[in-house]
């Protein structure tokens, strides 16, 4: 094993430097694409929110409008 | 089973084959797999591109709407300080005179459609296998049908339930239209309903021993209120004309509508002798009514006459003609007159009410049924089972006419002036006098091609129908509650609801 020892063995670091190496980038993808689920699923969220907030604005607005306009229209 | 949205590309980093002229194959794995990392690092940034573009797009129309908002906000408040210091005018009439304050609520439709998948799933989709290229064959049908549907329609549920609405609501417009009738004649005659009631167990017991042999009904209410009863032997019975009245207000009467019963029954159950209609659905009810105080006498629409009006037409061309030209004053029993004549006069009539828009595009569609008419008349006679059931020609296809393309047989529309316009229609067939002669003499050919007309008049219809009518769900939906839920008094709002 003397023989094979030092080739093989500074190979065989040298693949486990490597996998830890790649193992660090795949995880910080992964990492990455959690972040951008996440950041989609709370931005639609809050832009739901957002569209109802508007919606209820707009209704209420019309409605003023029309107790305003006396028949008038609305330029 | 959930679909992934997006799915980042080389999914596993290290499953890839080794070249074999390989030394160091753990040296060769590694940078294997760091490219497959940069690959998977390209799709990832892709997707993000992809996630902050639709989170971009809905926040931007937010801003549109939130700037117009802003915009009517600033308008209503310099509307507002100067209504303070004015002196408000408090009248009854002013309050009257508003208009009625409507909220209008939106509702979202085709949410889950075809064009409203997300980008990703639709690469996704378009990976897979596509059907096969049915659609090359779709030139050489004859019943010009999509040659896919019939391998895959996509649409084809939604069809369904549409058609099963559009029906539902016409069969609600004419029980209701039916209903006033009822109540107008009610009102007009006093204490006929216990009459009514009796009747329908006489006509039940006559039909009890088999409708064929039931004999001529010869009592002194049937005779009293319509000379136009006819025997119920199947002749043609006068109910037609309400049928073409209900059918001219709704215009979506398809010219398949009629009801599925057999040429022999000419005893659908009748309808008191009143003329109200039993049961406004079916079909063999709606066919011999009384109508009354109609100046014409449509026959009734039988069922088997468009269908098989098509075939045996051709062989049928010669009786109609003359009937088509005086339908004013026949009576059903000898010959069926065409139904036609009197569909435009009662169409006008009723159009001429309120709406004045659509009523320029009836006189023309009602007059195509002229040449059409006759076709489904001859068709029926010829399959005729029992008794002489003059198979009139669907009413409600020409009847209510969508005010589509002007349709080709414009000089139809004059023929139908012959008839004796009702005054309002009387500028129209002023207008129509010239070719008048044209439409008589083509008349012999445009009958026996009647059956070629009608499948034309058909499609435009349908397609005419489709056009004008809302393609959504909600517009359907609304339509049939408002027509099932309203109280409908007046025709002419009904017009005008139809009428879209």
């Amino acid at each position: 094993m003397a023989g094979q020892g030092d080739p093989v063995q500074r190979e065989i670091h040298q693949d486990w430097a490597n996998r830890e190496y790649i193992e660090v980038i795949t995880s910080s993808i992964k990492k990455i694409a959690d972040f951008l689920n996440s950041f989609d699923m709370s931005c639609r969220s809050r832009l739901a929110t957002l569209n109802e907030k508007l919606t209820a604005l707009e209704r209420r607005i019309e409605y003023i409008e029309a107790r305003v306009t006396k028949g008038e229209t609305l330029t | 089973m959930p679909l992934v949205t997006r799915n980042i590309e080389p999914r596993y980093l290290c499953h890839q084959p080794l070249p074999n002229s390989i030394q160091s194959e753990l040296e060769c794995v590694t940078n294997i797999t760091l490219a497959n990392v940069i690959r998977q690092l390209g799709s990832l940034s892709k997707y993000a591109e992809d996630i902050f573009g639709e989170l971009f797009r809905e926040a931007g129309s937010f801003a549109i709407r939130v700037n117009s908002l802003g915009e009517r906000i600033d308008r209503l408040q310099v509307k507002v300080t100067q209504l303070d210091p004015k002196v408000e005018d408090v009248s009854l009439q002013a309050i009257n005179l508003r208009k009625a304050f409507k909220s209008s609520t939106k509702q979202d439709q085709q949410l889950f459609c075809r064009s409203s998948v997300p980008v990703p799933i639709d690469d996704t989709y378009n990976t897979c296998d596509k059907p096969p290229p049915l659609h090359i064959l779709t030139p050489y049908r004859d019943d010009g049908k999509d040659s896919l549907k019939f391998y895959t329609d996509p649409s084809y549920f939604f069809d369904l339930w549409k058609e099963k609405m559009l029906q539902d609501t016409k069969e609600i417009m004419k029980e209701k239209r039916k209903h006033r009738k009822e109540k107008r004649e009610v009102s007009n005659r006093g204490n006929l309903n216990p009459r009514k009631i009796r009747t329908r167990k006489e006509e039940w017991e006559r039909l009890k021993m088999g409708k064929e042999f039931v004999e001529a009904k010869s009592t002194p209410e049937e005779t009293l209120p319509n000379s136009n009863e006819i025997c119920h032997n199947g002749s043609i019975g006068s109910d037609g004309n309400e049928d073409l009245v209900y059918r001219t207000h709704g215009n979506y009467h398809d010219s398949i509508i009629p009801p599925p019963a057999s040429p022999g029954t000419d005893l659908p159950p009748p309808p008191p002798d009143f003329g109200y209609p039993m049961d406004v659905q079916k079909d063999s009810s709606s066919h011999k009514r009384i109508s009354f105080g109609s100046p014409t006498i449509p026959p009734p629409a039988p069922p088997p006459g468009p269908p098989a009006g098509v075939g045996p037409a051709p062989p049928l061309a010669p009786p109609p003609p003359p009937p088509f030209m005086g339908p004013e004053g026949h009576m059903p029993p000898a010959v069926p007159p065409p139904p036609p004549p009197s569909m435009p006069p009662v169409q006008f009539n009723q159009n001429f009410h309120g709406v004045d828009a659509p009523s320029m595009p009836p006189p023309p569609p009602p007059t195509d049924q002229f040449p059409a008419a006759p076709v489904p008349f001859i068709s029926s006679s010829s399959g005729g089972a029992g008794g002489p059931p003059p198979p009139p020609p669907p009413p409600p296809p020409p009847g209510p006419p969508p005010p589509g393309p002007p349709p080709p047989p414009d000089p139809s529309t004059l023929s139908f002036s012959n008839g004796p316009p009702p005054p309002p229609s009387e500028p129209k067939s002023k207008a129509s006098l010239p070719p008048v002669s044209d439409a008589r003499t083509d008349l012999l050919s445009a009958i026996r091609q009647g059956f070629q007309l009608r499948k034309v008049e058909e499609q435009r219809e349908q397609e005419e129908k489709r056009d004008r009518v809302g393609n959504d769900v909600a517009t359907i939906l609304s339509r049939r509650i408002a027509v099932e839920y309203s109280d409908s008094e007046e025709s002419e709002f009904d017009d005008e609801e139809w009428s879209d």
